[in-house]
C-alpha cells in the first residue's frame, strides 16, 4: 500500500508503448466500439435520472420510460430548487464541510508535522492509532457521539457535524500527509534552525507551502467524502432548515413521492458540488485517492 | 515569542473546537417538527403555521416538515436529545404511550384545562389524551379506514353493489380478475399498509376483544384463533386478489394503479383522496371491510392523530400557546373543511360535510369497537418484528407458522423487559 | 502551561523533547474526546441494557450478545446479507476494475473520457444514488422494468420489493459506484511498475495473458490486498444505500442499519451497542491486518 502512498508525483512512464500493425488496427476498433457501449450501459442509470428529469411524470406513466419523449421542461428543476428546498439544503451542504475541511486538514498537518519530523517515544503507536481509526465502522461511536453532542449543546447545529468530521477525518488526513512530510528532506529545516527560526515558523512557512500539492489532494477527495455523509447528518440534526443536501434528499421522496421528474431533478442538483470540483480538480481528485489508499 | 504564538494559536484552535460553542441566543421561538409531508397535509399545515406567526410575531413557530417515514424512526432520537423539538406530530395509541412511559412526553393538564379542552373533546379523545392522572396528548383528527374501490371498473366487471360478506369480496375478486383488473392495489414498500389487512382480518375472524388484547401483548402469537386469520388472508392470496410484488411500491405510487385503472381496489385510510387526482374523485367510492362472521361484533381502525409536547422541550410555555392554537375550535373546522379530516371536538360545525365524508362517519360510528392500527395499538419493537412477519407471509405464506414463533420470540422478550 | 512556554532552546542534556507534543495536543484531544472515549464507551454500552432514557445503565454482562447469536433472526439476516454484501465486493468490482485499469494503462485516444465515466458514480453521495437506483428499479415505470416489458418480459420482478431480490438489486447500486474507485487504484499501481520488468519479460518472449499472470498481477499484489481490505471495511460499513432504498425491509437488513433501529427505534441502546461491537469486532480482525502490514513497512523504511 505505501508503495502507492510515498508517491503524489505521477510518474510519467507508461506500462506498454502503443503497438502498431494492421491486425492491431481492427483490434483497436473492436476495442473502441466494446468500451463505448459497455461505457453507454455504465452510464445508462445516470442518463435515465437526466433524461426523466426533464420530462413530465404524467407523460411517463401513461408511455412508459422508453417511450420518445414529447416535451421536455425545466419546471422540475424549479420545483426541486424552491419547492423542495434544495437551495437551502446545498448551501447547508457548503457550511458543514468548508470548516470541517479546514478544521481538518489544519489539525491533522499539525500532527503529521510532528509524526513525520521528531522522534520520540510514542511516535509510531500514535501513527497506528491514526491509520487503525480510518477504518472504524461509525456505528461505534454513534450513540455516544450523539450523547456527546446533547451533554456539550451541540446536538442540532452544524457545530457538531463540523467537528465530527473533522475529528473522524483528521485519521486519514494525518496518514496521508505524514507519509508526505516524511519525504521533504531534513536540509531544509536545518537551514531554517541555523537562523533562529522557531518550530511553528518552520512548521508555518516551510512545511505548510510544501505540503500544498498534498493538501489540495485530500481537500478535493474529502471534500466530496464529508460533502455526501448522511448518516451523522440525520443523527446529529433534527431542523429541517439545517440539514444538508444528502439528508434533505431524502424528504424529496416523501413529498415527491410519485413524481420522480422531481426527485431525479434534485438529485442531480445534489450531485453538481461535488461533480464541479470533481471536473475542475480532477487530478487532485485522483491522486487523493492513491495518496492514502486507506479509505 | 514566535514559541508563545504558535502555541497559544494551537490553545486557540483546540478551544474553538472542543469548547461549548453554542451561544445561541435565547429567543421565544416553538421549535414544531412534523410527519405532514404529503403535499395536501403539508399545504394546510403550512397556511395555519403562517397564520400564528402573522399573529405571533413575539413567538414564531419554527416548522420542520419531515418526510413522513423518516420522521417515524427520527423522533426517536428527537425525544431523547437535548434540546428536544417543542411540538411535534404523532399517533395517539400505544404509540404514544411507549414515549410517555418513558417520560418523554411533557403533561399537559394544566393546558387542557386552561383552555377547555376538557369540555370541548368527546370522552372518547380525552381518555386517549389521558395516562393515569395527567394528560398527555393533544388529539385533533381523526380518519377511517375502508377499502376504497373504483365503481366504473366494478361495473366493467359485472359486479352488483359493494361487497358485504367475505365470500362476496372473493366473488368480486374473481369477477376483476377475469376481466384483467387486478383486484386490490397495495404499495407496502414501508410495510404498514399491510398490517391494515391484518388487522381487519384478525377483527373480522376473531373479533375486536382478541385483537386487542393481542395488540397489548395479552395474547399469545402462537394461539390457534390466529391460524384461522391466516387461513383466511391465505384465501386471497389464493384467489389472485392482490397486485405482484406489493412491497416495490409506496402506498401513494399503488394509488396509480387505481387512477390507471389497473386495479380497483386499495385498503387505505381516508387519506387516499389526498394522493388522488381531484377531477377523477368522482369514480372513488368506499365500502366496510367485509363480514366474515356476522356473529363477531364489529371493529374499525380510525387513528387519531395529534400533537404533543416533548418533556425536553426548550420553551414549555410557547409550547403550550402554539398547542392551544393546534386544538382550537378554527383549527379543527379548517382541517375539517380543506382536509375532510373528522374534528376531536364535539363543537366543530360539520353539517357542511361532503357525501363521502358523511360515509366515514356512519361507517365508524356504526362500529363496535374502534381500534387505531396495528402500529399504533402495539408497541414499537412489536410493531417492526409484526410488520415484518406480514411482509414474509406475503412473500411466502408457507412460512407462517416460523413467522408467528418469531412474532412470539418478540412478545415474550418486550414482557422479559418490562418486567426488569 | 507556563513550564511548556518557557522553553527556549534545544538543551544538550537528554531530557524528553515536548515540541512534538505541544504539535499533537488539540489533534490528539479532539481525537480522543470524538474517536477514542466513544468507541470504548459503546464497548460498554453494549454491557447493559440501557434504553436511552435512564440515567444509569443497568449492566446486563454478555446477555445482549448471548441474545444476538441464539435468538435474533434479523441479527442473522442481516449478518448474512453483510457477508453477501462482502463476497460481492471482493470479487466482481476487483475484476472489473482490474480489467478496465488493464484497458486504461494502454495511451488510447478519448481514453480519459472512458475513465471519467467509469468513476464518475465515486462523486455522487450514497443517497442519489439510491434515489437514482429506487428509479432504475421501479416497477411499473422504471428503466429495467421498462427495458424487460419491451423485449417480451409479461411480468418482470418487483426488484426491490423481492425479498430474494432486493439485497442483490441494492448491491449491485453499490457495485456500480466501486468499480470506478477500484480501477482507479489499480491505475496508480500499474503506473508504478517499473517497465523494466514488463520489458524484460516481453524480450524473453512472453505472451499478453503471460505478461498479466505472471508479472503484472504479482506485481500488483500489494494494492490487490488494499483494495480487499477497503472493500471489507466498505461492505460492513453499509448503511446509506440500505437505509434510502428498502430501510431494511424486504430481508435487505445490514447490521449498520439493525443497530441503528434497535437503538433508535427500539430505545435498545444496549443491544444496538452490542451490534456495532460485534460489527467492531468484525472489522478489527481486517484492521489488524492492513495495520500489520503498516507496521512491516514502516519497520523496513
Amino acid at each position: 500500500m505505501t508503495t502507492v502512498a510515498k508517491t503524489t508525483t505521477p510518474p510519467g512512464t507508461r506500462t506498454a508503448a502503443p503497438a502498431a500493425g494492421t491486425g492491431q488496427m481492427w483490434g483497436r476498433a473492436g476495442l473502441y466500439v466494446f468500451l463505448t457501449v459497455l461505457t453507454i450501459i455504465w452510464l445508462l442509470p445516470v442518463i435515465a435520472a437526466f433524461i426523466t428529469s426533464f420530462r413530465t411524470m404524467d407523460e411517463i406513466s401513461i408511455n412508459g420510460f422508453w417511450s420518445v419523449p414529447q416535451q421536455f421542461t425545466l419546471s422540475n428543476f424549479n420545483e426541486a430548487w424552491n419547492q423542495a428546498r434544495v437551495s437551502r439544503y446545498l448551501g447547508n451542504s457548503f457550511i458543514i464541510t468548508i470548516p470541517a475541511l479546514i478544521g481538518m486538514l489544519f489539525l491533522s498537518s499539525l500532527s503529521a508535522y510532528a509524526l513525520a519530523r521528531y522522534k520520540f517515544k510514542l511516535n509510531l503507536p500514535i501513527y497506528f492509532m491514526f491509520v487503525a481509526g480510518t477504518m472504524l465502522p461509525f456505528q461505534i461511536l454513534l450513540l455516544p457521539v450523539f450523547r456527546l453532542t446533547n451533554a456539550l449543546n451541540l446536538y442540532n447545529t452544524h457545530l457538531a457535524l463540523i467537528i465530527i468530521h473533522t475529528a473522524f477525518q483528521m485519521g486519514f488526513c494525518t496518514f496521508v500527509l505524514r507519509n508526505f512530510m516524511r519525504t521533504v528532506p531534513g536540509e531544509i529545516f536545518d537551514a531554517a534552525r541555523v537562523d533562529g527560526a522557531s518550530e511553528f515558523r518552520m512548521f508555518w512557512q516551510i512545511m505548510i507551502p510544501l505540503s500544498l500539492p498534498a493538501m489540495a489532494a485530500l481537500a478535493t477527495l474529502e471534500f466530496t467524502w464529508v460533502f455526501n455523509d448522511y448518516l451523522w447528518a440525520i443523527i446529529l440534526l433534527q431542523d429541517d432548515t439545517l440539514k444538508p443536501v444528502t439528508a434533505g434528499l431524502a424528504t424529496l421522496r416523501g413529498q415527491f413521492n410519485t413524481n420522480w421528474p422531481v426527485i431525479t431533478a434534485g438529485a442531480l442538483i445534489a450531485t453538481l458540488p461535488t461533480l464541479i470540483v470533481f471536473i475542475f480538480l480532477q487530478r487532485y481528485f485522483i491522486q487523493g485517492l492513491t495518496l492514502g489508499s486507506g479509505k | 515569542m514566535s514559541r508563545n504564538k504558535w502555541f497559544i494559536a494551537v490553545l486557540l484552535i483546540s478551544i474553538a473546537l472542543l469548547s461549548v460553542a453554542s451561544v445561541l441566543a435565547q429567543d421565544n421561538s416553538v421549535a414544531f417538527n412534523s410527519y405532514s409531508s404529503d403535499p395536501v397535509p403539508r399545504a394546510f399545515e403550512e397556511s395555519m403555521v403562517a397564520a400564528w406567526n402573522e399573529a405571533h410575531p413575539d413567538m414564531p413557530v419554527q416548522h420542520s416538515i419531515i418526510n413522513h417515514e423518516d420522521f417515524k424512526q427520527a423522533i426517536r432520537a428527537y425525544l431523547i436529545a437535548e434540546p428536544a423539538p417543542d411540538v411535534l406530530t404523532w399517533f395517539a395509541g400505544n404509540r404514544a404511550r411507549f414515549f410517555i412511559d418513558r417520560g418523554l412526553i411533557m403533561d399537559i393538564s394544566d393546558m387542557w384545562e386552561a383552555e377547555g379542552f376538557d369540555e370541548a373533546y368527546a370522552p372518547g379523545f380525552n381518555a386517549l389524551a389521558t395516562v393515569g392522572e395527567g394528560k398527555y396528548f393533544l388529539p385533533t383528527s381523526y380518519y377511517w379506514w375502508a377499502i376504497y374501490y373504483r365503481p366504473s371498473l366494478f361495473e366493467k366487471a359485472g359486479i352488483e353493489g359493494e361487497p358485504e360478506t367475505f365470500d362476496q369480496l372473493l366473488d368480486a375478486c374473481d369477477k376483476l380478475n377475469a376481466v384483467g383488473i387486478t383486484p386490490f392495489t397495495i404499495g407496502a414498500r414501508f410495510r404498514w399498509p399491510a398490517a391494515a389487512w391484518f388487522d381487519y382480518l384478525n377483527m373480522r375472524t376473531n373479533g375486536p376483544e382478541f385483537h386487542v388484547d393481542l395488540m397489548l401483548l395479552k395474547e399469545s402469537y402462537l394461539d390457534e384463533r390466529l391460524q384461522a386469520t391466516f387461513a383466511n388472508w391465505q384465501k386471497l392470496i389464493d384467489r389472485k386478489c392482490f397486485v405482484e410484488s406489493p412491497a416495490a411500491l409506496d402506498w401513494q405510487e399503488a394509488v396509480d394503479d387505481m387512477v390507471q385503472e389497473r386495479a380497483a381496489m386499495y385498503l387505505m385510510g381516508g387519506f387516499i383522496v389526498d394522493s388522488y387526482p381531484d377531477e377523477m374523485e368522482d369514480d372513488l367510492d368506499f365500502f366496510r371491510f367485509p363480514i366474515i362472521d356476522p356473529a363477531i361484533p364489529v371493529g374499525e381502525d380510525a387513528p387519531t392523530d395529534g400533537y404533543f409536547i416533548a418533556a425536553q422541550a426548550r420553551n414549555p410555555e410557547g409550547a403550550k400557546a402554539f398547542l392551544a392554537y393546534l386544538g382550537s375550535k378554527e383549527y379543527q373546522q379548517a382541517a375539517f373543511e380543506q382536509m375532510g379530516r373528522l374534528p376531536t371536538r364535539t363543537d366543530v360545525d360539520i353539517s357542511g360535510a361532503t357525501p363521502p365524508v358523511q360515509k366515514g362517519i356512519q361507517l365508524i360510528q356504526s362500529a363496535d369497537y374502534i381500534a387505531q392500527f396495528f402500529d399504533r395499538d402495539t408497541t414499537p419493537p412489536m410493531a417492526e418484528v409484526g410488520m415484518d412477519g406480514f411482509m414474509r407471509f406475503w412473500d411466502n405464506p408457507a412460512d407462517i407458522n416460523a413467522i408467528l414463533q418469531d412474532m412470539e420470540n418478540e412478545r415474550l422478550r418486550i414482557l422479559e423487559e418490562e418486567s426488569e | 502551561m507556563a513550564a511548556a512556554l518557557q522553553i527556549k532552546k534545544p538543551v544538550v542534556r537528554r531530557r524528553i523533547n515536548w515540541t512534538p507534543y505541544l504539535f499533537l495536543l488539540a489533534p490528539l484531544a479532539l481525537y480522543f474526546v470524538w474517536i477514542i472515549a466513544p468507541t470504548f464507551y459503546t464497548i460498554y454500552l453494549s454491557l447493559t441494557n440501557w434504553n436511552g432514557v435512564d440515567p444509569v445503565p443497568g449492566f446486563v454482562g454478555l446477555q445482549n450478545f448471548e441474545r444476538l447469536f441464539t435468538k435474533d433472526r434479523t441479527f442473522s439476516e442481516a449478518l448474512l446479507n453483510n457477508v453477501r454484501w462482502l463476497v460481492v465486493f471482493i470479487t466482481i468490482p476487483t475484476t472489473l476494475g482490474l480489467g478496465l485499469a488493464m484497458i486504461f494503462n494502454n495511451e488510447m485516444r478519448g481514453g480519459r473520457w472512458y475513465k471519467i465515466s467509469f468513476y464518475s458514480p465515486l462523486v455522487m453521495s450514497l443517497p442519489v444514488i439510491g434515489l437514482i437506483w429506487g428509479w432504475v428499479y421501479h416497477p411499473r415505470a422504471g428503466l429495467l422494468n421498462g427495458f424487460l416489458q419491451a423485449i417480451g418480459v409479461s411480468s418482470p420482478p418487483g426488484w426491490l420489493g423481492d425479498r430474494e431480490l432486493a439485497i442483490w438489486a441494492v448491491i449491485i447500486a453499490a457495485v456500480w459506484r466501486q468499480v470506478g474507485y477500484v480501477m482507479v487504484l489499480y491505475l496508480a499501481g500499474l503506473k508504478n511498475i517499473d517497465p523494466s520488468f514488463v520489458d524484460a519479460a516481453r524480450v524473453d518472449g512472453a505472451n499478453r495473458w503471460q505478461l498479466f499472470r505472471h508479472v503484472v498481477l504479482p506485481l500488483l499484489a500489494p494494492v490487490t490486498t488494499i483494495i480487499v481490505v477497503i472493500s471489507i471495511i466498505d461492505s460492513l460499513r453499509a448503511f446509506d444505500l440500505v437505509s434510502i432504498m428498502t430501510r431494511g425491509a424486504q430481508n435487505t437488513q445490514v447490521l449498520a442499519n439493525f443497530m441503528y433501529i434497535e437503538a433508535f427505534n427500539n430505545y435498545r441502546m444496549g443491544y444496538g451497542a452490542a451490534i456495532a461491537v460485534v460489527l467492531f469486532a468484525i472489522s478489527l480482525v481486517f484492521i489488524g491486518f492492513y495495520l500489520s502490514r503498516v507496521i512491516r513497512d514502516e519497520l523496513e523504511y
